[in-house]
């Protein structure tokens, strides 16, 4: 089941088209990333969602229906930029928040402490927000848009401005949320954060959706046959024992051992049994595997076209 | 509705508890009531030194007719005019020519320091009086000087206002000159009122946007009914101010100034107030009695401080919702500048408005000043003291009243689109564009 389809969406502002066609499908209960260079249409596309901004054309169903303003004050909401009032102590300023998402003060109230304590800012309930630093009032703003248990969290950017050791709190807390029932869409420009967390992604490039699936499965389509082999023997004779079958990328002695290591592609049309088969018959195989591309790879090479 | 009230107490939480909304509460009372009490505090306790004069008479007929009083002794002295105004332990030595009564501006006035005005005209007016009978006296008239007495006449004008008038009871108008005073220290009340809390209002959603809160807030309230919350919630702050106030001055003056009165004054004025004597007979000065019997009837304070608050707010509602518009569709108070002109201009124009009032507050203009939403507020605060029809009053709140619905529902349309534009400034054509989307 999708909790939120996006169908057809486009926007444009009078000098540039922010989006252009967008589709996608975001099922219930996973992490959704969203993918794509600055300037790619992101940010739109989640004002799109939040009903921040009007498509110009498509639409956006949630949970199977056209979204409505009741279904986006269930949702939460990290925009990019912080939007706390500098003015107001942090404790006062989350429950306030908390409040206008429907929770009593009792309820918000204890929900904060348990979230406080949780991120080890105990402390900081009765400092004003001006005097904290980004990351710091980024904690802040990620409590006060996940206290009221949404079903669907929206973060655009959630880890500019955050520490590693943040992020990593940041990855597991979203991991949890996960966990409890929670579908999460992110930016982001983080990969490592996509290729640790993220069920499906999206890549977004120059307004278009260029690229949609599951993390898995699109690591798998760009894999190009390329496959790493670690043996024992000499190097030429898995070169030559090979020949028929493989391009020979490089080569290398594997490090503090008597093995070597070769990464090959294999040429069109030629199964991988019959690669391994000849492999084996040359020299004594350590191990045989695929080498799947880092999502960093495929972003760059989708960005720049290179798909 | 739930969220609406959210929204107002957050605006309310934060304003209230600011120092400069405390201090200026408790300033202003303070001022107010001195500057009821000054007129009064300043008769009582007003005398200069007394001041002596050396008179050298040439003519000898001013000299001996000059009367000294509590401001000024004159003596007469045998010496000439270089020894006496060598003198320093005069204030001055007042050379009078030979031939003053032909000749009245054969006088001299030599002083060691500045002299001042009061001093100056009542040695001139007492000169006059003293030539005007010595030039009588050449038309050798038999009791002249008792004629003249008989024919001279004093009028003092008590007024009532028949359309104003009580069951079985003459009620002594406010005289013109504390109807003027008062109306214009409510009519300049509204005026900073209107803008300062209406520019408070404009600056709020500036932040809000900028700081892009909003984006936050509209993921849980709809924009219009955020930027009523901000209205209403700066608006409760606006009225728990005068609502301070009215509690502090009517309480101040009522317990303080009675006591500081000469209690003779008290009762003259608690006669007059009765209808048993008119404030001629009482031989008080019109204004001054008028003043004190305002400045200590809380009943009437009261009343003025309903009229002002009903005033403020609906006036406020009314620019605010513009304020916010304004607010709305622009990135910085740079910017805003050039865009909340057309809200200022009619601000203004009110404030001129109700200048003109004074000199008739029953003119056309100063009826449809005080009927037209942009400008009623002030103008009809200005002229509430005058004392003005009822009906009028309450026309005048009406029609503000719902012109003040118009004015939310536009200005939502404005916020509606405004607070998600960024970048470029609109123009006010483009305003115009939102509004009929």
């Amino acid at each position: 089941m999708d909790i939120l389809q996006i169908e057809n969406v486009t926007k444009r502002y009078s000098a540039h088209t922010a989006l252009s066609d967008v589709s996608l499908a975001v099922p219930e209960g996973s992490i959704y990333g969203l993918l794509g260079p600055n300037g790619a249409g992101k940010s739109t596309l989640i004002r799109v969602v939040n009903r921040i901004t009007l498509p110009d054309a498509g639409r956006v169903l949630f949970q199977g229906k056209p979204i409505t303003d009741e279904d986006i004050y269930r949702i939460g909401y990290l925009p990019e930029e912080r939007g706390l009032y500098k003015k107001m102590k942090v404790g006062e300023q989350a429950i306030f928040f908390a409040r206008l998402k429907g929770l009593s003060r009792r309820e918000a109230i204890a929900r904060l402490k348990t979230w406080f304590i949780r991120f080890g800012i105990e402390d900081w309930w009765n400092r004003k927000v001006e005097d904290l630093s980004k990351g710091m009032a980024q904690k802040v703003q990620f409590i006060t848009t996940v206290l009221h248990e949404p079903k669907l969290l929206i973060f655009d950017e959630p880890f500019s401005g955050f520490d590693p050791i943040n992020a990593n709190l940041l990855k597991q807390e979203i991991l949890r949320l996960r966990d409890e029932g929670a579908t999460v869409i992110f930016s982001t420009h983080n990969m490592a954060s996509v290729e640790e967390i993220c069920d499906h992604i999206t890549l977004i490039n120059k307004s278009r959706n260029i690229l949609s699936g599951s993390t898995d499965e699109v690591r798998r389509r760009f894999g190009e046959n390329i496959f790493e082999v670690v043996f024992e023997g000499a190097t030429e004779r898995l070169r030559d024992g090979l020949k028929p079958y493989v391009e020979v990328l490089d080569e290398a002695a594997v490090a503090d051992s008597s093995l070597n290591q070769m990464r090959i592609r294999l040429n069109d049309g030629v199964s991988l049994r019959e690669s391994i088969a000849a492999a084996n018959e040359a020299v004594e195989l350590r191990s045989f595997r695929e080498v799947i591309p880092s999502m960093n790879d495929i972003f760059i090479k989708a960005v720049e076209g290179k798909l | 509705m739930n969220k609406i009230g959210i929204i107002i107490g957050r605006e309310f939480n934060e304003r209230v508890r600011k120092k400069s909304f405390i201090i200026t509460t408790i300033l202003m009372p303070l001022l107010m009531i001195g500057l009821m009490a000054a007129p009064t505090l300043m008769m009582l306790f007003a005398k200069g030194d007394t001041k002596t004069f050396v008179v050298l008479d040439e003519s000898g007929v001013i000299a001996p007719k000059l009367s000294g009083d509590k401001e000024v002794i004159f003596s007469t002295e045998d010496c000439t005019l270089e020894q006496a105004r060598a003198k320093e332990d005069i204030f001055g030595v007042l050379w009078i020519g030979a031939d003053i009564v032909d000749n009245p501006t054969s006088a001299k006035l030599y002083t060691n320091s500045s002299s001042s005005m009061s001093l100056e005209s009542n040695i001139a007016s007492q000169m006059e009086r003293i030539i005007e009978q010595e030039r009588l006296k050449r038309y050798e008239i038999d009791n002249l000087e008792q004629i003249i007495e008989d024919v001279k006449a004093n009028v003092t004008l008590t007024t009532y206002r028949n359309d104003l008038q009580e069951e079985g009871k003459e009620e002594e108008a406010t005289s013109s000159g504390v109807a003027y005073l008062l109306g214009l220290v409510l009519g300049m009340m509204l005026y900073m009122f209107l803008l300062i809390y209406g520019s408070m209002v404009m600056t709020s959603v500036i932040e809000e946007k900028g700081s892009r809160v909003l984006d936050v807030l509209v993921s849980s309230v709809k924009p219009f009914e955020l930027m009523l919350g901000k209205i209403l919630g700066v608006a409760s702050v606006a009225v728990t101010q005068i609502a301070i106030w009215a509690v502090l001055v009517c309480g101040l003056s009522a317990a303080v100034l009675p006591s500081l009165m000469p209690e003779d004054m008290m009762q003259t004025v608690a006669a007059v107030e009765a209808g048993t004597i008119t404030s001629a007979q009482a031989g008080i000065d019109a204004d001054m009695l008028s003043a004190v019997a305002l400045a200590t009837d809380p009943v009437r304070l009261v009343m003025m401080f309903v009229w002002l608050m009903l005033f403020l707010v609906g006036g406020f509602l009314f620019y605010s919702a513009m304020f916010a518009a304004v607010g709305s569709a622009v990135d910085s108070i740079q910017d805003a500048n050039q865009l909340q002109t057309p809200i200022t201009i009619p601000i203004i124009l009110a404030l001129i408005l109700a200048m003109s009032v004074f000199n008739d507050p029953d003119s056309a203009l100063a009826f449809w000043g005080s009927v037209i939403p942009f400008t009623s507020p002030v103008v009809m605060m200005a002229r509430i003291p005058f004392g003005i029809p009822t009906w009028q009053i309450v026309l005048s709140l009406v029609v503000l009243y719902i012109s003040v619905a118009g004015m939310a529902w536009v200005a939502g349309k404005i916020y509606r689109v405004g607070v998600f534009m960024h970048g470029k400034k609109p123009s006010l054509k483009e305003l115009l564009m939102w509004i009929k989307q």
